[in-house]
């Protein structure tokens, strides 16, 4: 019953601040999608320092055990949109905020959190020169980001190769004629990002089985997924280019129990990604 | 440009129905990285004689070799010290990476690593004591 009410009140557009207007009040409806350009951010060490000081001690050593700095960047960033988010979205101060990692690695609230927001849940994703957030209050989130990044070691060809496992015959035919051997590239990297995408809304990990996904679309736009050769009626996805080397695509599903006819949640127009600074951020959580 | 264009025509030309369905494979628990990398037209060869080369290899060998390959997959800068106990992820290895250094692992070695393993490595050492076992298992 409640869920219908509330599904009733997202019908109401949404404005790209993530509330909606419900009898002239304004309402959070949980709703993000934020990006981060990192390579936009170039702290001194002092300055990086005092950023991950704003965070718990547990957190500030997972951000500092990656070896490379542009992956305490990243790390640092995704953390800042994490609690950033939750903070503006749910009200919880910055401090009380507790985000935990499934074993799987997906961060997760764990703060017990009250209808209508009691299945909020948000994934994070980076890569490239992009650190991304997205949110939503009933609806499972998953966000990846991909950077089409021009093999070293071997080429297009050799390279997509690996990833033959995780591809259907489908999705490898249409990858094999798109074209130059950079434009076969740009297409597996969108194929990888929606089946990412979707694998990270769920919470599994690689051993997934991508194969069992073949993403159907009409020039990358209205994209459905067949799993196992049976088209999904419970996810939506979205794909978005950000830059001339970076995509992210967003996979929208309904839990398990909702029934598609209850929930009209899914057949909301895709919300576009909203660009944050990190000062922004920094004074967000602060 | 010519060659990239006969590649190409030489997938297209490969008639689906003669490789073996998808979903025949998804159906399976573990599924092995290379059985069905052979259904694709093969461009990396793993030569036979690597195989008598490798075998009774010293554990400490195998993990050189590991160590080489994680460090060049991943770009990991000079100077860096990466040991056994590193973890992938810290050197941000992500999903890409994680596929490409077992794929390039199994190369290396001749073995194939299930999809099940390959998710359970989460150090160095954990991949050098699997390729140590799969070696094992096969030539020994």
């Amino acid at each position: 019953m409640m869920g219908i009410l509330f599904s009733r009140i997202l019908i109401t557009p949404i404005d790209f601040v993530g509330v909606v207007t419900v009898g002239g009040l304004e309402m959070e409806n949980g709703v993000r999608r934020w990006l981060v350009n990192i390579s936009q951010w170039n702290p001194s060490e002092a300055q990086f320092a005092s950023v991950i000081s704003l965070f718990r001690v547990d957190e500030q050593t997972a951000i500092t055990r990656y070896i490379k700095f542009e992956d305490k960047k990243r790390a640092l960033v995704s953390r800042l949109l994490q609690y950033s988010l939750v903070h503006e979205v749910l009200g919880i101060p910055s401090d009380k905020i507790i985000i935990h990692r499934t074993a799987e690695g997906k961060p997760y609230l764990k703060n017990s959190i009250d209808f209508p927001f009691s299945n909020f849940n948000f994934n994070v994703s980076h890569h490239g020169d992009y650190v991304g957030i997205a949110s939503e209050p009933l609806c499972l989130v998953g966000l990846d980001i991909v950077s089409i990044t021009t093999p070293k070691q071997e080429t297009e060809l050799e390279f997509i190769n690996n990833f033959s496992p995780y591809l259907t015959a489908l999705e490898w035919k249409n990858i094999a004629h798109a074209g130059s051997s950079e434009e076969m590239l740009a297409e597996f990297y969108r194929y990888w990002c929606l089946k990412e995408a979707f694998v990270k809304a769920i919470g599994a990990g690689l051993d997934y089985g991508l194969c069992r996904l073949e993403f159907h679309h009409t020039n990358w736009t209205g994209v459905s997924v067949y799993i196992d050769g049976v088209e999904s009626k419970k996810w939506r996805f979205s794909l978005s280019k950000l830059d001339e080397k970076h995509w992210a695509s967003i996979a929208r599903g309904l839990p398990n129990k909702a029934n598609e006819l209850c929930c009209s949640d899914l057949s909301l127009p895709e919300l576009g990604f909203t660009f944050r600074t990190v000062e922004e951020l920094i004074s967000n959580v602060n | 440009m010519a060659s990239l264009a006969g590649t190409t025509i030489s997938i297209a030309s490969r008639p689906w129905h003669s490789l073996p369905a998808a979903k025949e494979f998804s159906s399976l628990k573990s599924i092995s990285f290379s059985s069905i990398r052979k259904s694709f037209p093969a461009i990396r060869l793993r030569p036979a004689s690597s195989r008598l080369q490798i075998c009774c290899a010293a554990k400490s060998d195998t993990l050189e070799k590991v160590l080489k390959i994680v460090k060049k997959q991943l770009a990991v800068p000079e100077g860096t010290a990466v040991t056994a106990e590193s973890k992938f992820s810290e050197l941000g290895a992500d999903s890409l990476d994680t596929v490409e250094i077992v794929m390039g692992l199994e190369e290396a070695f001749g073995i194939s690593v299930e999809e099940e393993s390959a998710q359970k490595i989460i150090t160095v050492q954990d991949a050098a004591d699997l390729i140590q076992e799969l070696v094992e298992a096969k030539t020994c």
